[in-house]
């Protein structure tokens, strides 16, 4: 490890040590400014393209005084193959990939061993706020093998690994039929549930996922697993079931009535494979808050420029924690209304945002809308 | 009433399509309009868009050019003959010619350029056909403002009774048929979906069909040219605003600028020269709005392309406003819109024409050596290019646009042969 290296692992591992919430958003802001230029510092002389990228924005990064003027990334940047690494083949310890619902090609990035401990480090501090320290037992919505082959993990794997440091014992509670679809394994369900009825317990389950194959079969036979001591976490996204016109009130009601618990105990989050260890978990407002290590901008489409609170614009997520590939700034495709910069009724400091959707599928308009399907000929 | 249909309306049913449709056709068979009456028509409505608060609306400039006696009359003297314009025959020979309406022709415009609509509508008037106008939901308001003017010139009704324009989503695959069901020609403008499905809809067999379809534009410059120092200025910024028309997403909008290398010349001063015209124009014009996807397609862009290979740099603002994309080769890349010109440095620009197919509509010239404008002119014609024109002149709209008339493709010629003769 380079000194370089040494001096940010010492700043970021200082900042997983932190309560996530409780920075001034000044200060906060001050503190990943540096680790962030560094890390720039760092990214710059190891990518070629980056650097160049970096070189050429408009502001220089080493004098910048905002996060919002440092050079960020599209996170589609990130569907590169082979994917881009600011670390050599031999570092690579795991390789994650998205879901890719909403385009063909997944975003792939590459963990070495301090980017991979830093991202369990960091769901670990956030989820600690939300649903306490306390390991549990881990009833998971998905299939025994949602770890997949090789080094390379799903999104849905890396979100049901990320809950792992909270469990001291795990259950599937889905199977793959012989036509390979989904089913709930109606027997592991009812074994987890036994005797459990006044125990604290984790679910997680991803938002569809947990619909189609738990609510809705469960509501279709009445029944209710009665365990209301169940903290239930999902994430994924709710374009699936949008398109079955579930609301996220109904799907907090039906949920809460197949567990037998209160609809407060469901907690939805955030999270995208490319941001590393940070995921943005739902809190009693309703609102999604950026932790000590990271950081969220919602840029105005005209402007670029952080929007005002109340305002809509586009979601950049901000994370100290990756080293082993360019994430540290990265411009989603979704879309968020900033509630407010500071001052949430729950208590947690920083920016307040809800997501307002994705970011309406790019294409090029009307008559230039042309493909260049000719133009490689010789 | 001349303002219930002129203006635009919303349509929900295919019988509101074809009882207009009756009315538009009878107002065609009963009253013969002459090219001469409907350009008095346009003038007035020119002079009416001479109006300082429709300045700032896309398009407007260019509508009123567009409108005058001075750019319609020689248009209809080279399509429809020379006594066309007051609506004579013109003699060959033993017989005589004279250009009559299809009758309704049906107006398909594309979302990407605001005034379409009208422009569009303007060719199937000059030929004395009555228009039957789908206008896509972004442009409604400006034609609704547009056709306001309009009503207010022609006091006697001579064009608004020929016209309908109607208001309704793209996917009422029932309203699009009613209306291709009731035309006798339709102008069709849009990227190849569009075109597609257009093209696709039931017309009767008898209907002629224009079809603009999708096309992108380049532009390119010897070294005689971009090294001038006394002239690279002005060059740029018919450049800029060859970009900024129509906000780049029109098929005549340069997606690509070519610059011809010369040993020892560095186009480091000529990028210069071409970002403070790019600043300049965007002071002049800026965006008021953007949507979410382009600005992030425009981001994208630039990314991809200074990571995809450190030799490539790249010029532009922390706003998404503008955005040049420098390097070397002579392919053409893939189109961004959004402002963003990718400037290709190249050996020989015959190297990058020759590279060209029937995609490219225009190319847009700045060329210092005539001898070589003629050879590239011939080369890019060949090679699929409908308009060559000097740079800042890319949208000029003027026929033949995409190598066919524009008044001409919507009228029937008839010949008699005088039986006494």
């Amino acid at each position: 490890m380079t000194a370089m290296q040494q001096q940010f692992e010492h700043q970021i591992e200082s900042l997983l040590d932190l309560p996530p919430y409780t920075q001034p958003p000044e200060e906060k802001q001050s503190l990943l400014l540096e680790i962030l230029k560094e890390e720039l510092d760092y990214a710059y002389k190891r990518h070629a393209g980056y650097g160049n990228y970096i070189q050429q924005w408009p502001v220089d990064y080493q004098s910048a005084i905002h996060i919002a003027d440092l050079p960020f990334l599209p996170v589609r940047i990130l569907k590169a193959d082979p994917p881009m690494s600011l670390v050599g083949p031999d570092q690579v310890k795991k390789t994650l990939r998205s879901s890719a619902t909403t385009s063909q090609l997944p975003s792939q990035v590459v963990l070495d061993a301090p980017t991979a401990r830093r991202m369990t480090k960091g769901v670990v501090n956030i989820l600690r706020d939300f649903i306490g320290p306390a390991r549990r037992a881990y009833l998971i919505v998905d299939t025994p093998d949602f770890r997949g082959a090789g080094s390379v993990l799903g999104a849905r794997g890396a979100a049901i690994q990320g809950l792992q440091p909270f469990a001291n014992e795990t259950t599937c509670c889905l199977r793959l039929n012989g036509e390979s679809d989904l089913e709930l394994d109606h027997e592991k369900l009812r074994e987890f549930a036994k005797d459990r009825a006044n125990t604290e317990l984790l679910v997680y389950g991803f938002t569809f996922i947990l619909w189609n194959y738990l609510v809705q079969p469960l509501l279709a036979e009445g029944i209710c697993l009665n365990l209301p001591g169940a903290r239930i976490l999902h994430s994924g996204g709710w374009k699936r079931l949008q398109e079955q016109a579930v609301e996220k009130t109904v799907f907090n009601e039906q949920l809460a009535r197949v567990f037998g618990c209160s609809p407060d105990r469901i907690t939805d989050f955030y999270g995208m494979v490319e941001s590393v260890g940070v995921i943005f978990p739902d809190c009693s407002e309703g609102n999604k808050h950026g932790p000590v290590f990271g950081e969220v901008i919602v840029r105005d489409p005209l402007t670029l420029e952080p929007v005002a609170a109340g305002e809509y614009g586009i979601v950049q997520v901000c994370s100290v924690l990756p080293t082993s590939f360019p994430g540290h700034l990265l411009l989603t495709e979704d879309m968020a209304q900033v509630i407010a910069y500071d001052g949430c009724a729950c208590g947690r400091r920083g920016i307040s945002f809800r997501f307002a959707g994705r970011v309406p599928k790019a294409e090029l308009r009307g008559c230039g809308n042309v493909q260049i399907k000719r133009s490689k000929v010789n | 009433m001349a303002t219930l249909t002129a203006l635009v309306q919303k349509v929900d049913s295919p019988a509101e399509i074809s009882s207009t449709a009756d009315r538009l056709h009878q107002a065609v068979v009963e009253e013969e309009v002459s090219p001469d009456q409907v350009i008095g028509v346009f003038e007035a409505w020119a002079r009416s868009l001479d109006d300082r608060e429709l300045d700032d609306l896309p398009g407007i400039p260019f509508l009123r050019m567009w409108l005058r006696r001075g750019t319609l009359e020689p248009i209809i003297g080279r399509e429809l003959g020379c006594n066309a314009l007051h609506g004579g025959w013109t003699e060959y020979g033993r017989a005589r010619c004279k250009a009559f309406p299809v009758g309704i022709v049906g107006h398909w415009p594309a979302g990407n350029v605001e005034i379409q609509p009208i422009l569009s509508m303007t060719c199937a008037l000059l030929g004395g056909n009555a228009a039957l106008v789908r206008v896509p939901h972004g442009q409604v308001d400006l034609t609704q403002q547009l056709m306001e003017k309009l009503v207010e010139s022609d006091a006697g009704e001579l064009l608004t009774r020929r016209i309908f324009m109607a208001a309704f989503d793209h996917d009422r695959h029932d309203l699009q048929e009613a209306m291709a069901r009731a035309v006798d020609g339709a102008m069709i403008w849009g990227g190849e979906d569009a075109v597609l499905q257009i093209r696709a809809l039931p017309f009767p067999h008898w209907a002629r069909l224009a079809v603009f379809g999708p096309r992108i534009s380049a532009a390119a410059m010897d070294a005689g040219a971009w090294t001038d120092p006394d002239e690279s200025p002005s060059w740029c910024r018919r450049i800029a605003r060859d970009v900024w028309q129509f906000d780049q997403q029109a098929c005549s909008s340069p997606q690509v600028l070519f610059l011809e290398r010369r040993n020892g010349d560095s186009i480091a001063d000529f990028l210069k020269v071409l970002q403070r015209a790019f600043e300049s124009e965007n002071e002049a014009h800026p965006r008021r709005t953007i949507s979410a996807a382009l600005t992030s397609v425009i981001c994208h862009a630039r990314a991809s392309w200074l990571l995809n290979d450190p030799a490539h740099q790249a010029v532009f603002p922390m706003e998404p406003d503008w955005t040049l994309l420098v390097g070397c080769g002579s392919d053409l890349p893939q189109p961004v819109q959004g402002r963003t010109l990718t400037v290709l440095e190249v050996d020989n620009l015959l190297d990058a024409l020759s590279k060209f197919d029937g995609n490219v509509q225009t190319l847009g010239l700045g060329i210092a050596d005539r001898e070589k404008e003629r050879k590239l002119a011939s080369l890019a014609g060949n090679r699929g290019v409908d308009r060559i024109v000097k740079l800042g002149q890319m949208h000029v709209f003027a026929p033949p646009w995409d190598g066919v008339d524009l008044i001409r493709p919507m009228v029937r010629m008839v010949r008699h042969v005088c039986s006494t003769g």
